[in-house]
């Protein structure tokens, strides 16, 4: 039975579906599993009793090496994750992948192994894991489609109001971290509950649709943003814009409001037409507020813009 | 309770900063940027105030994440570094560099938290074995999720242990986020640490 002991081992060591090595404490290869060989195509003959690195040039100084140090001189064992270690062994699943060069996911494992009368060994074990890879990979694609329809408003399309937050708390700190000023305007249309008394709500969410559309068209740059804020209340996120730029921007809004054209009859703008209201408040790059603060302040110079006879803009500036 | 003199103190201090420095200077050398870590301060409560200490947000337990690993030799510890959940998250995601965040850590991530703790670990127990002259030995490391109570009993920690807390500074990429790594020694393992600091402060003033 005895006699029988050892090269059951070493079968068994070799059948294992998982990559082994065992590496001596000068780091010549000792063992390297038949699944290292079909992965690798690397024969047992051309790298036992070789150097560790000389087979494996390209892991020379990297994280496996000093796993390896660990292992073989500090006696501990190191583990080397996928997401942060990509595809340190040149392994293959097919002959194909190693004709594109398409490494297999690895997950790697270095053990000190010890042996009664000789140095320290170690062993270094692969594992495939391109399917725990590819599912995650898929659950955050399917993540991202989940959330791109939750992040928008059923009714206008452009984004809602949790888009809004998100996109704000980013911001913010991109602005705080890049010491760059972000200005935020609250837009709201003018006497909307009278529009909606007088037209109905069909009308009224007409309306909504078409000026939604129409100011979600003046923005240019992808990190500018426009939300549904409230019923009649969009909100619009403009990072790296000064005061004067933001003013221009509100400016602009205003005026294309106005030119939409639409017929308001209960409304007390001279035009007759429908107009929206604008607050602007911009955080300077050298001080920072805190976002609550932020929409207070365009909140307050939204209201002052209504009491100083609306459609129109008033800044504020924090 | 356990106390070390202020010298004692200030040469662990000084060595488990040097760990935590190698730990930053791996796991630069990983994501290409740089992250710094040290370790402010350190100290030695019961096991039981040390669950308390861990997140108790308004009496609710917070949800922490941790790493443990357990060490046998010059003396015997079970090593778990720790964060709160959602810190959790936040270095993994720094250190992946990943777009879309999911609620939780994934499989891949947990395994991403793993390594980082065994950097972690290894560097701290690493430098205080070198330190000492000793050796030690690791085992792999372990992910946990749960309340730091529960995370301290699942490591099969007595009740009557008690527990050397670093207080760990992380920095990445203008992120700052506390963590701690906690030792956790019984009575005899604390009296070896304690000698095996003393020895190398011997040896230390030895050779001035």
């Amino acid at each position: 039975m005895n006699s029988l002991r050892l090269p059951l081992l070493e079968s068994v060591f070799c059948a294992v579906s998982l990559g082994a090595i065992v590496l001596d404490n000068e780091r010549r290869i000792v063992l390297w599993n038949s699944w290292m060989v079909k992965h690798s195509g690397l024969q047992h003959e051309q790298v036992l009793g070789q150097d560790f690195f000389a087979v494996c040039p390209e892991l020379r100084g990297g994280r496996v090496d000093t796993a390896i140090q660990h292992a073989l001189y500090n006696n501990f064992p190191s583990l080397l994750s996928q997401t942060l270690n990509k595809a340190p062994f040149a392994l293959y699943l097919s002959p194909a992948a190693a004709a594109h060069d398409e490494r297999m996911q690895q997950a790697v494992e270095v053990t000190p192994i010890a042996i009664e009368g000789t140095a320290r060994h170690c062993l270094i074990q692969v594992s495939d894991v391109s399917i725990a890879v590819g599912r995650e990979r898929l659950l955050r694609e399917q993540t991202m489609v989940l959330r791109s329809q939750t992040f928008s408003d059923g009714l206008t399309g452009i984004a809602n109001r949790r888009h809004f937050d998100v996109a704000m708390e980013k911001e913010h700190r991109r602005a705080k971290r890049g010491g760059t000023p972000l200005s935020l305007l609250m837009i709201d249309i003018d006497h909307f509950k009278a529009y909606n008394d007088h037209y109905g709500h069909q009308k009224g969410d007409q309306c909504l649709i078409q000026v939604a559309a129409a100011l979600a068209g003046i923005l240019k740059r992808p990190c500018d943003l426009m939300a549904r804020y409230g019923g009649e209340e969009f909100a619009m996120i403009l990072p790296e814009t000064d005061v004067d730029q933001a003013l221009l921007m509100a400016e602009a809004i205003r005026a294309r409001t106005q030119q939409l054209a639409i017929p308001h009859e209960r409304t007390t703008d001279a035009s007759q037409l429908v107009t929206v209201s604008i607050g602007i408040a911009t955080q300077k790059a050298e001080a920072t507020v805190e976002i609550d603060a932020l929409i207070g302040a365009a909140d307050r110079a939204l209201y002052q813009a209504k009491r100083n006879g609306r459609n129109r803009v008033a800044a504020l500036q924090s | 309770m356990f106390n070390l003199t202020e010298l004692e103190n200030d040469a662990l201090i000084e060595i488990f900063n040097i760990g935590v420095g190698q730990a930053a200077s791996s796991m630069s050398a990983i994501v290409k940027e740089a992250v710094r870590m040290s370790v402010p301060s350190i100290s030695f409560i019961p096991r039981t105030e040390a669950a308390r200490l861990l997140g108790q947000a308004d009496g609710v337990a917070e949800r922490i994440c941790g790493v443990s690993q357990r060490y046998r030799g010059a003396f015997d510890t079970e090593a778990i570094l720790m964060f709160p959940e959602d810190k959790s998250l936040e270095i993994v995601r720094l250190m992946v560099g990943e777009a879309v965040p999911l609620k939780e850590l994934t499989e891949m991530e947990q395994e991403a938290m793993c390594e980082i703790g065994n950097i972690m670990l290894n560097s701290c127990v690493g430098t205080l074995a070198n330190i000492f002259q000793r050796e030690l030995q690791g085992s792999l490391p372990q992910y946990h999720i749960g309340t730091s109570d529960e995370i301290l009993t699942a490591t099969g920690s007595q009740f009557n242990s008690v527990v050397l807390m670093l207080h760990i500074d992380f920095l990445l990429e203008k992120h700052q986020i506390h963590g701690y790594v906690a030792f956790v020694l019984d009575i005899s393992a604390l009296h070896d640490l304690k000698e095996q600091i003393n020895l190398y402060i011997a040896r230390a003033m030895g050779k001035v």
